[in-house]
């Protein structure tokens, strides 16, 4: 009961952090220099096709009734019409979700596959030569900008060996899985990287804990002492970064899917920019507000299961 | 005599059968481009990607020839301008379809041109003006005039007067005509068009497909229609290197806009063809030519001895060589690149330091004046233009600062008039001199590309050109446009560059025009 009051809250502070993101975008994007009727016709449009766009998109009507008009239409789920795709909204952002989606589960999940082992590596061998090679490693990771990682590996792994393809998203699962291996395993070089340097670190901390060395004085396998004791409370810090990590790379796709031409929500947003496609960008940052904030309860309640403390807080 | 006929008969057909054999058919050519098209309709297209792409599903009555410099049939057969220049009649061929089968008729013509010059649709209605009324009697079109208009054959080859077909797009779903054109092009539908293909697929931001049309009335060297591929398939690729990186590894079969500092790179390359079209794309700056700037302060550009000095001062082979790695030309016509028709050919302010330093001298310009360049953020060709024109304007007393913006906002900028000088380009989109110099040059339209520079005699010149049939009087008036342009130098002249294409050893044919379409009805792939 309590945990189902503990979600309830959750999702009730949700809803003004989306009013605040709704606020703030609307008026961010009107701050962006540079006229939408222009991005869209075209420098060589004449002024009354301008004039016209502008009449035709509510440009010209005072910003409250255009904020009105986005927040009302928004209640009612609808995001409005793409100015650059000519299309809804939602559609265009429903077709590229899975495609986004998938990347950035693919990467988190290629990041765990490395962060988690090599930490441990890393950690129980503490200043000696595998810890170095370890963290020397992922340092060079960590300062390499994303698109320059994105370029080395299309380079030799997709151009020069072929064994992955250069851009795209494929077709199904084992489709997108050959397709969007390389822009995952850019982002997820990246992010592993920072999970494994915390991830080390925690464990380094629970293994010197007195509860650690209570159980190795009880006697417990080690085995045993580093899944049940050791992981389970090493991975409450490392949770918490997983989550805001997440919301790191939703904003990295729009790198990630630009340079390995993966049709997905960061392209689109990066285009909607461009063009001053304000009903996009809007809907867009929306979207992503919504799926930050979804990762962040989740992060919240995972933490929560292995961490009792934080159940009714 | 017999076997003189035998051989006679047995070389000509060999010399017909010969291509026919060589022709390969089938096949599918995969293209990388820079952007996506968003909606190609020939009268709402107003975009490159949409524009260069209305050629292969549409058709225009009349095509400009392969030279660009005249005009020739296209679905019509023959056309001819009456003495008077108000009338135009064109035959149109017979037995022509659309892609869907149904027969194109001189009602989709009608159908086609009414919506063309309709100032309430599309934006370029404008290029129609002077046409009155389109009547048809069988296959004989009547365009008349309002008054003789000598850019009408150009007209009338240009993208927006592309056919539709009328039944398809009245039945489409849509209140309006625009969300029926969305309807049509959402749905990929086969019979809008009768282009070399039809467009067969189409996922937004990301790939689109063009299937051959088999009812194409032009026919390829083996006899058969045409387009000899089964297919064009579109990957929009933003990014340069990922585009080039997808050619090298074989994903596709040619990439478009190749970075210049890629070309002779690729050109190495025993796999692929590093092909230079020939364009109308120039590379200008708008100089603000206006007394004040737009924050008041005196504005140093307004003399026209500084505008002429900074010209001389910029070594235009020097940024070719920095930018271009040499693929390009400087401009030798103020108001148009030298392939669109009459184009003068001058010396446009080749570099002479001398001569810049003696007019800024006498313009009384003091050491550390301040001019601000507009680029465009991200892109390394404005960066590169900046660094050169600092060092080469340092000795006129110069100081020349960046400002860095995105495309709509440089836009918004040249329209206000809130700038110095800011990079700029340009491709013509009608195979007529008129709409370049209208757009650079002739106030009203838009204060000569923002420069605020008006000259009451060019004005009159351009809009006496507007009806001048005889071609040699029209020919002399561009002659002096180009001339007071050049003495007033509102732009900072720049270069001319082609349009870099890197195709696959295994494609042929495939070809981009002047004007910047790209033409793939007599591309070939080799299996």
């Amino acid at each position: 009961m309590a945990g189902l009051q503990y979600v309830l809250k959750r999702l009730a502070l949700m809803i003004p952090t989306f009013v605040l993101v709704m606020i703030i975008i609307f008026l961010l994007v009107r701050l962006l220099p540079g006229d939408p009727a222009i991005a869209i016709a075209g420098d060589k449009a004449s002024d009354a096709d301008l004039a016209a766009i502008r009449e035709k998109l509510g440009l010209n009507d005072p910003l409250l009734v255009q904020f009105w008009l986005f927040f009302t239409n928004t209640l009612q789920g609808d995001l409005g019409r793409s100015i650059m795709m000519r299309t809804s909204v939602s559609d265009v952002i429903i077709d590229r979700l899975p495609t986004t989606g998938f990347l950035a589960l693919f990467a988190v999940s290629l990041s765990l596959m490395i962060a988690g082992p090599l930490a441990f590596v890393a950690a129980l061998n503490r200043g000696k030569w595998p810890d170095t090679v370890i963290r020397t490693v992922f340092q060079v990771g960590l300062s390499m900008p994303v698109f320059y990682i994105g370029l080395i590996l299309l380079t030799f792994l997709a151009a020069k060996l072929r064994w992955f393809p250069v851009g795209g998203s494929g077709d199904g699962f084992w489709g997108q899985i050959h397709y969007l291996f390389l822009p995952a395993m850019t982002v997820a070089l990246y992010t592993s990287a920072i999970i494994m340097r915390n991830l080390r670190a925690a464990i380094i901390e629970v293994l010197d804990a007195d509860y650690v060395q209570f159980a190795r004085a009880k006697g417990l396998p080690n085995r045993l002492i580093l899944g049940r004791h050791v992981l389970r409370n090493a991975l409450i810090s490392t949770i918490t970064l997983l989550g805001l990590s997440i919301g790191n790379l939703m904003s990295g796709t729009l790198v990630t899917e630009t340079v390995f031409a993966v049709p997905g929500l960061g392209r689109l947003m990066l285009e909607a920019i461009f063009a001053r496609d304000y009903p996009l960008i809007q809907g867009l940052t929306l979207t992503f507000a919504v799926l930050v904030s979804i990762v962040f309860l989740l992060t919240d309640l995972f933490q929560s299961l292995l961490d009792p403390r934080m159940r009714l807080t | 005599m017999t076997r003189t006929l035998m051989a006679a008969v047995l070389a000509a057909t060999t010399a017909l059968v010969t291509p026919a054999m060589a022709q390969e058919r089938g096949g599918t050519m995969n293209f990388a481009r820079y952007d996506g098209s968003r909606l190609i309709d020939p009268i709402y297209a107003d975009r490159n990607p949409d524009i260069w792409m209305v050629g292969s599903l549409f058709d225009t009555l009349l095509r400009s020839s392969d030279d660009g410099k005249s005009i020739v049939g296209g679905l019509a057969e023959s056309f001819e301008v009456s003495e008077d220049g108000k009338t135009v009649t064109l035959t149109l061929q017979s037995g022509l379809k659309f892609a869907d089968g149904s027969a194109l008729e001189a009602d989709d013509v009608l159908f086609s041109l009414d919506r063309a010059r309709n100032g309430d649709l599309g934006p370029w209605s404008g290029m129609l003006g002077s046409v009155s009324d389109v009547t048809a009697d069988g296959n004989a079109i009547t365009v008349s005039l309002s008054q003789p208009d000598p850019t009408i054959l150009s007209m009338l080859a240009t993208f927006n007067t592309a056919i539709v077909n009328k039944e398809v797009f009245e039945a489409a779903e849509g209140a309006t005509d625009q969300e029926k054109s969305a309807a049509i092009f959402a749905t990929a539908s086969a019979g809008v068009g009768s282009g070399a293909f039809y467009m067969c697929g189409f996922e937004q931001g990301a790939s689109m497909d063009f299937c051959a049309n088999e009812h194409h009335w032009e026919m390829g060297a083996d006899g058969k229609p045409l387009p000899y591929l089964d297919k064009v398939h579109f990957e929009i690729i933003p990014d340069d290197a990922t585009r080039i990186l997808k050619l090298q590894a074989g994903e596709v079969d040619a990439v478009e806009f190749v970075p210049f500092s890629r070309v002779a790179e690729l050109d190495a390359d025993p796999a692929i063809n590093m092909n230079l079209y020939p364009s109308t794309r120039i590379i200008y700056s708008p100089i603000n030519t206006r007394e004040t700037r737009a924050d008041g302060s005196a504005n140093p550009l307004n003399d026209v001895r500084v505008r002429q000095a900074v010209n001389y001062a910029t070594n235009k082979d020097a940024l070719i060589g920095l930018v271009l790695q040499g693929a390009g030309q400087p401009m030798t016509a103020p108001l148009m690149s030298s392939s669109t028709r009459l184009a003068s050919k001058l010396d446009l302010y080749s570099y002479d330091m001398d001569k810049a330093m003696a007019l800024v001298k006498e313009a009384g310009i003091e050491a550390g004046t301040k001019v601000t360049l507009t680029t465009l953020a991200g892109s390394s060709d404005d960066a590169t233009i900046f660094a050169a024109l600092q060092q080469m304007w340092a000795p006129l007393g110069i100081e020349l600062v960046v400002e860095q913006v995105d495309g709509a906002t440089r836009g918004a900028k040249n329209r206000s008039g809130e700038f110095d000088i800011h990079t700029y380009g340009w491709v013509d989109d009608v195979n007529d001199p008129s709409q370049v110099t209208g757009w650079l040059g002739y106030s009203p339209v838009r204060n000569a590309v923002g420069t605020g520079w008006e000259s009451d005699k060019f004005n009159a010149l351009f809009e006496a050109s507007g009806t001048e049939m005889d071609q040699a009087a029209r020919a002399q008036q561009y002659a002096d446009m180009q001339k007071i342009y050049a003495d007033a130098a509102p732009l900072l002249f720049m270069y001319e560059t082609p349009f870099a294409v890197a195709v696959s050893t295994a494609v042929d044919g495939y070809v981009q025009t002047p004007l910047g379409a790209n033409i793939f009805s007599r591309a070939t792939v080799s299996k």
